[in-house]
């Protein structure tokens, strides 16, 4: 293997993949690299197989959704357009875009991917801004994953480079690298329009879900902390805590297929099925997530808990096997009274 | 990558395994004592800060502290087991303690000159805060970071994924990054030296350089993200699980929190200059944002820079090279609600406590630490060129009513006022002052928050908007009714730069003089007459007023109820809560039976229930942030409270004490409407001035339906600021505040027409014979300048509009049009009607600048014709021999806000008063509106 020490950027296009990562591995002290030697050649290993991961190329639009009869202010909101998974050289491109709903959602469409999969996400500003300058920029900002300055999703007066936004006239390409170390559920949402810090609670935001590379789930089994493979997870329920409502996604894992479930979702689930929350707050409150009957494994911990408090842009995974009715709800003093809560429904 | 996890799993078993065992070693040999003396001091924007006097350790080695009170203060690093005694010197003139809740202290606060001394051991590691229980918001916190006996600290991420390892020893830097209101407060610790970075700072890394981050928070609660860097949730040794929590985004909350990580600069990502902000949007919105800057290898790499100082740029401040630091303790202290820091130091000079002076590229730092409410910090005046270009942040502005603080930085010389969108007498001005120029600079032009632009500085419209500023801000420019000498207004005497009609500079203008000359200056207060010693008839029954800002002995905050008798308008009892500390007691209604008045606590997120017989206290129960306004639903009963801080009308069933419901405001995930003085059609139909979204909402109080939404306003192109409704038989008159002018609609929310208020008014020129001249041609010269509250009398006829720029205006509903003005005080709010002995009404008119309230008259004669309304008399609402559970020490009777009649004569209302209530009203105040 030549391993090339002198490339610059782990995200330049002339750098090859998996030389990049090994650059990292390789500057680690001395003292770790002794310890973890094994680890280490494993890692190559690993490595290896992952530059078999996949290519995923997005075209997202932004849109507006105007208010209604019951008036108010317009919200914004993501849609796919188009979803195309290739090999990483762009070979054995399949289609996934049916899996979507075409049309703007809030939140926005759930990307599902695996830890080594790389995506390129253009996103179009399809919405007329009228003669609002501060609707004239739309972004994508990613958590979680690896992705270069220019990916940021910022404005210049932030990343002192360049507005990294779609306008009405031009598109803009974020490139995303789902490297390891960055599985998890994580938030994508707008930082450029209307503030400084972008609109994203005006609806724009949605879900990236990395799958670790083993595939697997925590899932706590009657009081016991197990790890099931994913594929034994039927259902995955995306739950944004925004400041006065839940706001739902499902996914079928059989199909793929997404459900947008608007505001306070009843969910369901079939008896004995194993199904997975992800949980993202947004807004400016803090919440409290509670599910009567329900107990599950606290991420990174071996407790089991049955209510977490979630600050905004925070996410709270966990996986629990259906097993009766319920309903989850925020409980805090105001969340209570906005009735923010919904049933998960059980059937046999 | 489950290889790895394994690998990894037992690289962290064998390290726990090394560190049990130094552990026990270290008990025995290894603890070291500090011996650590600190000080508390005050800095030179009038915040508070800890400085390091010494620190001995018995290891030998002590970091290389500032030499100056610093906020964070010093960060004291220590190892678990460790033994701390700290020995605190108070130099201030507050008393000042230190409290560790995870590492208990156990000591009192030391008085301002006094010592105090601590010991503890340091039994819990992580990054713990110490701060002062008081004023932990001005300064006075810092972090002592516990860490493992053999250096071992939070293991990072490293772009590749591999969990590495890291011990104390191999950092490149440590930074602290303070969470506190809006701002982040940093310092960086680099090979045992200590630098403030202060305010919102650019931290800087060199590309791969292992840095750990200590981020902590005080009261508030926050979530702290990094752009492109991920690492580990921070979970207990017992409580590891087989895979590790990786983040990027951590939460900070309860009173006190830290959180510490480990991260490589760039790794996997790059250099970059990458965002680090609270994810909090209302705090995004509100500056609490600094910088993550990795750097490719280099000369100057690696160098953080500092943000702004309470050393820098400010008025008297002493190094004027650095960005500086103003700061307002946002507060519930009445006039004062965005206090100066120094507001001691300066007031002697600014005649105010609101007013601030720094140098172009300081910034204006607000925190909320002396309030219960929420509140926004929101641009209402700025100079006119501040907004153009590069310059963000103006005009500043929250969607949301929040929690925390703000940050600013001000770049463009002039006038700033800052207000707060849901109690809108909050004021706070920062004049950016050119130190090169000729007087304080004003500006030439300012642009107002309503959409005014260019607007300039010698019209009328910006120096009454000036003398509004000292009037509402300082509690001694108040009116005092029970004293005979004139009313005076102080200015500061201060030599100012404004501009001309034509854009021109006028400097060196003498600021005093001015004001004095266009506004007057020792004004002969009018005597108070009551009606009965003006000849006019007696109110029936009660009238309750909220002298919202008379402060008593028993009370941290202030405000009262002023019970009215109008058979004699003598004060029969004054209110004042001591047991619950009622705080800023803003609005009344009654139960259908007149037994108990419920009573919002417009700062503070309460629901008061009152014996109306005895005044004493039956429930006080939380309802929600800032609720503004309480009405009953004629048909049931049930209470309704509109929650001005957040997006909702709470109910609260009749005969209960507790919400049990409420009715969003706004659509799920739209902006939330900050409903503020709303009213129920006869019919249940709950009609809502929606501050924060511009429009009156007409709700179904049955089923909540959110039913429409119209625009209020009309004069001005932006945020008219509704703020409160008045129904009569067929129409609904919605205030807007900052429009200056009334809404009017048909009960099924179709817009009728919209009362300009200020037609007859001229905003630009300089105050002269054209400021007031009948414009609109109707033979009255009227105005009607921040119009607030604005009921329709009983019978649908008359609409009372209560202006805060010191007028009451008169519509007549078959017009829509002002039919009469009557004078008022400064700071014109409240009003209701209340039966008139004999038959007819009396409007009851209250001051929050004032401690008086106006009876007006609408109509003397009873035809029906309203240009021949009178003030049928005045009465003082300070009273010092009133009863009372709480001596009044200060600013008796001011504060005039919600007014509630006892009987409740409102059509809908009155005809289920109860027997014993409807004797003494006539036929036709029986059944008001056939």
């Amino acid at each position: 293997m030549n391993i090339n020490f002198s490339c610059m950027s782990p995200m330049s296009d002339e750098c090859p993949k998996l030389i990049c990562r090994m650059k990292g591995s390789a500057k680690r002290t001395m003292l770790s690299l002794l310890v973890s030697a094994l680890p280490f050649f494993i890692f190559v290993t690993t490595a290896v197989a992952q530059s078999a991961g996949q290519l995923h190329q997005i075209e997202l639009w932004a849109e507006k959704i105007p208010a209604g009869a019951e008036g108010g202010n317009d919200r914004f909101a993501y849609q796919m357009n188009s979803h195309v998974i290739s090999d990483m050289d762009g070979s054995n491109e399949t289609d996934v875009t049916s899996r979507y709903v075409m049309a703007p959602t809030i939140p926005g469409p759930t990307i599902v991917i695996n830890e080594g999969d790389e995506v390129e996400i253009t996103l179009r500003h399809v919405f007329d801004p009228g003669d609002s300058t501060t609707l004239d920029q739309v972004s994508v900002h990613v958590h979680g994953v690896h992705y270069d300055i220019l990916s940021d999703g910022t404005i210049e007066f932030i990343n002192l480079v360049e507005d990294e936004s779609a306008t009405p006239t031009m598109s803009y390409t974020y490139r995303w690298i789902a490297a390891p170390g960055t599985a998890g559920t994580w938030a994508y949402h707008d930082h450029n329009m209307i503030t400084l810090n972008g609109a994203e609670d005006r609806g724009l935001y949605g879900t990236l879900i990395v799958n670790n590379g083993s595939q697997t789930a925590a899932l706590n089994q009657g009081g016991q902390l197990k790890t099931v493979p994913l594929a034994s997870i039927k259902k995955e329920y995306v739950l944004f805590i925004g400041d006065d409502a839940f706001f739902g996604m499902e996914i079928d894992n059989q199909t793929g297929q997404q459900t947008p479930l608007l505001d306070n979702p009843a969910l369901a689930a079939q008896q004995g099925s194993n199904v997975r929350f992800h949980l993202v707050a947004l807004g400016t409150v803090t919440h409290n997530f509670a599910m009567p009957g329900y107990s599950w494994i606290d991420p990174g911990t071996n407790l089991i808990i049955s209510e977490k408090i979630i600050g905004p842009l925070e996410r709270h995974v966990f996986a629990v096997q259906a097993n009766s009715n319920s309903q989850y709800m925020d409980t805090v003093f105001s969340s209570s009274l906005l009735g923010m809560k919904g049933d998960f429904n059980v059937t046999p | 990558m489950k290889s790895i996890t394994f690998g990894s799993k037992r690289i962290t078993v064998v390290a726990w395994i090394c560190l049990a065992v130094m552990l026990f070693y270290s008990n025995i040999v290894l603890a070291a004592t500090h011996n650590i003396e600190l000080s508390a001091e005050t800095l030179p924007n009038g915040q508070l800060g800890y400085q390091m006097i010494s620190h001995t350790s018995s290891e030998g080695a002590t970091p290389s502290y500032p030499t100056e009170a610093v906020i964070p203060g010093p960060t004291l690093f220590v190892k678990l087991g460790d033994t701390i005694n700290i020995t605190l010197t108070n130099n201030t003139n507050v008393d000042v303690g230190l409290n560790i809740p995870g590492l208990p202290a156990g000591a009192e606060a030391a008085a301002g000159g006094g010592t105090q001394s601590y010991s503890f051991a340091a039994s819990q590691q992580g990054a713990h805060p110490y701060y002062d229980e008081g004023s932990q918001l001005l300064g006075l916190f810092g972090a002592i970071v516990v860490d493992a006996p053999d250096g071992t600290v939070q293991s990072y991420v490293d772009g590749d994924g591999t969990i590495t390892a890291a011990n104390r020893d191999e950092l490149d830097k440590e930074y602290i990054m303070y969470m506190v209101g809006s701002t982040f407060w940093g310092a960086e610790i680099v090979d045992g030296t200590q630098t403030p970075l202060w305010t919102n700072p650019v931290l800087a890394a060199v590309q791969d350089e292992v840095v750990r981050f200590h981020v902590l928070s005080i009261e508030h609660d926050h979530t702290f993200h990094l752009h492109a860097h991920r690492w580990l949730d921070e979970v207990a040794p017992a409580e590891q699980g087989d895979t590790p929590n990786i983040i990027d985004v951590k939460i900070l909350t309860g009173k006190a929190d830290g959180h510490s990580f480990t991260v490589k600069a760039g790794t996997g990502v790059g250099a970059g200059m990458w965002h680090l902000h609270c994810h909090v949007v209302s705090h995004m919105e509100s500056g609490m944002a600094a910088r993550f800057r990795v750097d490719e290898p280099g000369a100057s790499a690696g160098n953080s820079v500092a943000g702004a100082t309470p050393y820098g740029a400010i008025l008297l401040g002493p190094n004027q090279s650095e960005p500086g630091l103003v700061t307002f303790e946002v507060s519930d202290e009445p006039g004062s609600w965005f206090r100066s820091a120094r507001s001691d130091a300066l007031a002697p000079i600014t005649k105010t406590r609101s007013l601030e002076v720094m140098s172009p590229g300081s910034s204006a730092h607000f925190v909320m630490s002396d309030t219960n409410a929420v509140h926004t910090i929101t641009s209402l005046i700025w100079p006119s060129e501040a907004d153009e270009g590069e310059q963000h942040s103006i005009p500043f502005d929250q969607t949301k009513a929040y929690r925390g603080g703000a940050t600013v930085k001000l770049d463009t010389p002039g006038l700033y006022v800052f207000t707060c969108k849901i109690h809108p007498y909050m004021f706070g001005a920062v004049i950016v002052d050119d130190p090169s120029t000729e007087g304080l600079d004003l500006g030439t032009k300012i642009d107002l928050v309503t959409g005014i632009k260019d607007l300039p500085t010698i019209s009328d419209l910006a120096t009454r908007i000036l003398r509004t500023f000292f009037v509402a801000t300082t509690q001694e420019n108040w009116q005092d009714y029970t004293s005979t000498a004139p009313w005076t207004v102080s200015y500061p005497d201060v030599p100012v730069a404004i501009g001309d009609l034509d854009g021109n500079v006028v400097d060196n203008l003498p600021l005093k003089t001015v004001l004095e000359d266009r506004y007057g200056q020792n004004v002969a207060l009018d005597p108070l007459k009551t009606p009965a010693e003006n000849g006019n008839p007696a109110g029936v029954g009660e009238v309750w007023i909220n002298t919202q800002f008379e402060k008593t002995a028993g009370k941290t905050k202030p405000g009262t109820i002023t019970v009215l008798d109008t058979a004699t308008w003598k004060i029969k009892r004054k209110i004042a809560l001591p047991e619950i500390n009622m705080n800023h007691p803003h609005n009344m209604w009654s139960n259908r039976d007149q037994s108990i008045i419920f009573q919002t606590q417009w700062f503070d997120n309460k629901l008061t229930f009152i014996n109306q017989a005895d005044g004493t206290m039956i429930d006080n129960v939380r309802i929600g942030d800032s609720p503004s306004h309480v009405m009953t639903f004629p048909t049931s009963d049930d209470i309704t409270v509109a929650i001005n801080g957040e997006n909702m009308v709470v109910r609260v069933p009749a005969g209960t004490t507790v919400p049990d419901v409420s009715m969003p405001t706004q659509l799920a995930g739209q902006i939330p409407a900050n409903p503020h003085g709303h009213w129920i059609t006869p019919e249940g139909k709950i009609v809502t001035p929606n501050i924060n979204t511009s429009d009156t909402g007409f709700y179904d109080g049955n089923t909540g339906q959110i039913l429409t939404r119209p625009a209020a306003g009309g004069n001005f192109p932006h945020g008219p600021h509704p703020i409160a409704v008045g129904i009569g038989v067929d129409k609904v008159y919605t205030t807007n505040l900052l429009d200056h002018s009334i809404s009017v609609y048909n009960l099924e929310g179709s817009p009728i027409t919209t009362i300009n208020l200020i037609a007859d008014y001229d905003p630009i020129n300089p105050t002269g014979p054209t400021t007031l001249t009948d414009k609109d041609g109707d033979g009255l010269v009227t105005v009607g300048v921040f119009p607030i509250q604005t009921p329709v009398d009983p019978t649908g006829r008359v609409v009372v509009t209560a202006n805060t720029g010191g007028s009451i205006t008169l519509v007549d509903t078959r017009t829509d049009k002002v039919v009469a003005m009557l004078p008022c005080d400064p700071g014109c709010h409240g009003v209701n009607f209340g039966a008139k002995a004999g038959g007819g009404y009396y409007a009851y008119v209250s001051s929050k600048f004032s401690n008086r309230l106006i009876v007006v008259d609408p109509d003397p004669n009873g035809d029906g014709n309203f240009a021949d309304a009178i003030i049928a008399g005045t009465v003082a609402m300070a009273d010092n021999s009133a009863t009372t559970d709480d001596a009044v020490v200060s600013l008796a009777g001011m504060g005039g806000q919600g007014v509630l009649p006892i009987p409740n004569v409102y059509n809908g209302w009155v005809q289920n008063l109860p027997g014993e209530w409807k004797t003494g009203l006539t036929a036709e105040q029986l059944d008001p509106a056939p």
